[in-house]
């Protein structure tokens, strides 16, 4: 039974510098995983299958950033680059995993900013999926896993194979050492390309233009605190909240 | 193609963002969920499709069946809100359909045989346009605008539901309410701008003034330990839909700003301008809340005198 993780790595839309035009540059070139991907892996290790957990990722991905968090194996789709569309990223991602013989569960971060990337993996694998997972354990060859809706802690079993996304509740607590990183290095990393996995080489999906959005709502008072404050209590009145 | 929209319905959340794209044509609702859920599509929409769900199984069990339903319609938008059940099924569309799927979609307008989406990227900072040939699947954000309701209810006809997964909810508890904060109407909240603990005093006097529960940043709960775990607001904690919202030092990361989404009036006092919270904010003051914050407690006390 082979469990697989797959991750993207994308700039920091923190580090994007957006111009009065509203043209976007990106002065750092550094890439990073996306935030939910730490605890999708950290589940994906706990329930991993007797084949252990393979790291999945295309573009510049990094595999080691998977070794160095207990992934036996990875595999990276090189040349696959990272577009805005979920869909094409579900595609190449869901083809990789299959390539990789993952046949149990497929892991993926269930992210605010690609929220789309876990439903399409497991729509291109056929499989079922289940989102807005915080943890998951196997019992008698199901997967339970547990997630928050509205106020309500839910257990669901599910019978593999099964996509989960994974939410994050907090940033990474602790970091892979120096020993991790050293074990990862002899860890087989296998590359392939779109057309090994059998698809078409597809341009990734950009906005044809960018803007600025109509002015910020805010209101701002401002002046010295204590006029700000007695004008924003007239506000906060007029609004019939304070 | 046809020319219709289909918008996913497993949520009710997934109604809210029906007027992001009335605008297109007629709607159809695939909804998957009890009959109260239908007939709250019903009134909204043009034609409903319903799939219903068995006891102790998720919606997420008949996202194969609501997919092959909604593709073989092949409609030229399919939508739905941020909805984990409805996402799954979009991405099934979108798998079987060969079609785009594009997030945080604010709008889409049609362009002769294609259409335009528009989204928020940046976290906000910017609206990207693409223009793309339909059929396409968009996760809409929500909208504060009602949708507008039909004339008549439409006729809630039954989808075949075959091929339901393996999967079965064993258990459903009742997370911590203890707080109290879901059900307040006023919230004043810390974030890692009030620098010692010796200072929530003065945080707890303007939330008495305004007759406010106080909440926290996550960081003021987990790293800091100054609240319990259950009094901090956002994606990884309390979803909370106060009239009013006073953020005092909180930066607006996205993750915080997940929770403050059903919010009605959100008040920023922070010191640096550029902070994120004031783009999600609707009034704010840019100053030191050492400032700002007793003076507002002054303001207040002297507006009800
Ligand atoms: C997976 C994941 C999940 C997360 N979930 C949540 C969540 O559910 N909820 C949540 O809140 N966070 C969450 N976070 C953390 C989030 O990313 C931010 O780190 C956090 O919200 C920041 O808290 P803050 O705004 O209090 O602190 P900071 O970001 O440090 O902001 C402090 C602000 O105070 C202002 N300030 C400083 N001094 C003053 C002064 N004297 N007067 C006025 N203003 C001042 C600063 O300008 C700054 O904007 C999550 C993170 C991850 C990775
Ligand atoms: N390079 C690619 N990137 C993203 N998605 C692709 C790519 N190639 C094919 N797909 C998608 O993968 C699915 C199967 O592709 P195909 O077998 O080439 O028709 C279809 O939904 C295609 O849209």
């Amino acid at each position: 039974m082979t469990t697989a993780a797959a991750y993207t790595w994308s700039r920091d839309p923190g580090s994007a510098h957006v111009s009065a035009d509203g043209t976007v540059t990106w002065p750092a070139a550094k890439l990073t995983p996306g935030e939910d991907d730490h605890a999708a892996l950290a589940v994906a290790v706990a329930i991993g299958g007797s084949e252990g957990v393979v790291g999945v990722t295309l573009g510049a991905g990094d595999a080691s950033w998977a070794l160095a968090r207990k992934a036996t194996r990875a595999i990276v789709v090189s040349d696959a680059p990272l577009g805005d569309d979920d869909a094409a990223t579900g595609a190449v991602l869901a083809a990789a995993a299959r390539r990789a013989g993952a046949d149990d569960v497929v892991v993926v971060g269930d992210s605010e900013a690609h929220p789309g990337v876990a439903p399409a993996v497991a729509g291109h694998l056929g499989w079922p999926i289940m989102l807005g997972v915080t943890s998951a354990q196997r019992i008698d060859g199901r997967v339970h896993v547990t997630r928050q809706v509205a106020g309500v802690e839910e257990t669901v079993a599910i019978t593999p194979p099964v996509v989960l996304g994974v939410t994050a509740v907090s940033v990474e607590r602790s970091a892979p050492g120096m020993k991790e990183m050293l074990a990862a290095r002899k860890r087989p990393v296998e590359k392939v390309t779109v057309a090994e996995l059998g698809l078409e080489q597809r341009a990734a999906l950009h906005p044809t233009t960018t803007r600025c959005p109509e002015a910020t709502r805010a209101r701002i008072f401002d002046g010295d605190p204590d006029r700000a404050a007695a004008d924003l209590v007239a506000f906060l009145r007029s609004e019939g909240v304070a | 193609m046809g020319n219709d929209v289909w918008l996913i319905v497993t949520d009710p959340a997934d109604l809210a963002v029906l007027p992001r794209v009335q605008n297109l044509g007629p709607v159809t609702a695939l909804v998957i969920g009890d009959r109260e859920l239908a007939d709250l599509a019903s009134r909204a929409v043009a034609a409903v499709q319903w799939i219903e769900t068995a006891d102790a199984v998720p919606a997420e069990a008949y996202v194969a069946a609501a997919a092959q339903s909604a593709a073989a319609a092949t409609p030229r938008v399919i939508a739905c809100s941020g909805a984990p059940a409805s996402r799954a099924v979009l991405g099934a569309v979108a798998a079987r359909c060969s079609a785009p799927l594009l997030p945080a979609v604010a709008g889409v307008t049609s362009d002769g045989a294609g259409v335009v989406v528009e989204r928020t990227a940046i976290q906000g900072a910017v609206i990207a346009t693409y223009r793309l040939t339909s059929p396409v699947c968009v996760v809409l954000v929500p909208d504060e605008t009602a949708a507008g309701s039909v004339p008549e209810p439409a006729t809630v006809v039954a989808a075949p539901s075959a091929a339901v997964a393996a999967m079965q909810v064993v258990s459903r508890v009742a997370t911590a309410k203890a707080s109290g904060l879901a059900d307040a109407a006023r919230v004043v909240s810390v974030g890692r701008g009030v620098r010692s603990r010796a200072d929530l005093g003065m945080v707890e006097e303007l939330a008495g003034a305004l007759d406010a529960a106080v909440a926290c940043s996550m960081p003021v709960a987990d790293d800091l330990g100054w609240f319990p775990k259950d009094r901090y607001v956002g994606r990884s904690g309390q979803c909370i839909a106060p009239r009013l919202y006073v953020a005092v030092g909180i930066s607006g990361a996205p993750q915080h700003l997940e929770g403050i989404r059903g919010a009605k009036v959100v008040v920023a006092i922070n010191s640096d301008p550029d902070a994120a919270i004031f783009r999600a904010a609707d009034c704010g003051v840019v100053g030191d809340l050492y400032e700002v914050v007793p003076a507002l407690t002054a303001a207040l006390a002297a507006a009800h005198r």
